[in-house]
């Protein structure tokens, strides 16, 4: 069997295996730790390997199709893996009084403004785009 | 209660059975959640609830716990790396509307750091506290590493992000009733930007193409605030 045909079937296999491409993304993080480490960059890892990654699928060195269900795998289920961290509420019980009120109020808040301001922006540049490019074509 | 007695002791039989339990109640919560979706179910709220209790039954504590499961923690990195197949999937997407995208972006970042600042400010919450309050709109991953650059407490921005998370998909409906908008691009970004990735969850319910611009712009705000979070950092040190 030629070094070609063996570099295909392997391909092939990855493209269906979820766990293979698991395996092939925190290798991918990995890389980008280890660069951290090397190179001293006030980056993470984990966002080194994502500039990484994209590189890799910009320039069609990898196909989406190697990484898709593993991707998929990581983005469906990753509120499991913030778990530990939000249990840090067990260190701050004073979060339970007056003092968990107040930041309810500055989290609901804030949530309403950022949530009315996103939305309106976009939609309303979204209609000045649309409106823009309307009148320029009217024009021509 | 002897069992759970000794699984706070030795620390092999503590990480098999906190991480056993955590990921048993991330489980049934989903489950749950998914027959009955209501907010209280959700994962995010409900898994840490129930860990809780726990916690406390058997008398541990935090450090305990993250002796035990911490190294799910870990698993955040590769989970970064995976979003960078979203972000190329949209990529006509990004060509065709990013300078409404970014317009977006700028105007929600802007409006959670101001409001949060200014709401805890107003209410007396000051140093640390409100630090680490400032980036809880975006995903978690990338909100507890800015808290680690503006001085926060990682763990307190992350809870910080899933409350942010549970009341926001829940305010992003009441939003949208009230709110005259008519693109998807926008009901997208309401809730990518407001309620990270509680809010894509729950655009992806809403359609297709409002659930794939949140997943996008869940990412590039999360990018976003990282890389400035940075900056701000290798500046002021």
């Amino acid at each position: 069997m030629t070094a070609h045909r063996l570099s295909v079937r392997f391909r092939y296999a990855l493209h269906r295996s979820r766990t293979g491409q698991i395996a092939l993304l925190a290798a991918i993080w990995l890389i980008g730790q280890a660069v951290v480490h090397v190179t001293g960059l006030p980056l993470p890892g984990g966002i080194i390997g994502l500039a990484l990654l994209l590189f890799l699928l910009g320039s069609r060195l990898m196909s989406p199709l190697s990484l898709r269900r593993g991707a998929n795998w990581f983005l469906a289920e990753m509120l499991l893996f913030f778990v530990p961290a939000v249990l840090a509420v067990l260190n701050y019980p004073q979060l339970l009084g007056v003092l968990g009120l107040k930041i309810l109020a500055v989290i609901l808040g804030g949530t309403i403004s950022v949530m009315g301001v996103t939305a309106m922006t976009v939609e309303l540049s979204g209609n000045w785009r649309a409106r823009h490019a309307a009148s320029r074509s009217g024009n021509t | 209660m002897p069992l759970l007695a000794l699984a706070t002791l030795e620390p092999w039989l503590a990480t098999i059975f906190w991480s056993s339990l955590t990921i048993a109640f991330y489980l049934l919560a989903k489950q749950l959640y998914s027959r009955w979706p209501r907010w209280w179910l959700m994962p995010l709220a409900l898994t840490p609830a129930l860990l809780i209790v726990v916690v406390l039954v058997v008398h541990a504590n935090y450090g305990d716990y993250l002796h035990g499961a911490g190294w799910l923690l870990t698993v955040l990195g590769p989970v970064t790396v995976a979003f960078a197949v979203p972000i190329y999937e949209q990529r006509a997407l990004i060509k065709r509307d990013w300078a409404v995208l970014a317009i977006g972006m700028v105007a929600g970042t802007l409006t959670a750091v101001g409001t949060s600042w200014l709401l805890a400010t107003l209410l007396g919450l000051n140093g640390t506290l409100r630090l680490s309050l400032l980036p809880r709109s975006i995903s978690t991953p990338f909100a507890m590493l800015v808290s680690q650059d503006i001085g926060g407490v990682p763990n307190l921005t992350a809870v910080f992000v899933v409350m942010t998370g549970v009341f926001g998909a829940v305010l992003g409906d009441l939003l949208l009733s009230w709110l005259p908008i008519r693109s998807s691009l926008a009901r997208g970004a309401l809730f990518a930007i407001g309620a990270h990735g509680a809010g894509t969850a729950r655009a992806n319910q809403i359609g297709p193409e409002e659930g794939s611009i949140a997943g996008l712009l869940m990412v590039l705000v999360g990018l976003l605030n990282v890389l400035v979070a940075t900056l701000i950092s290798l500046l002021l040190h």
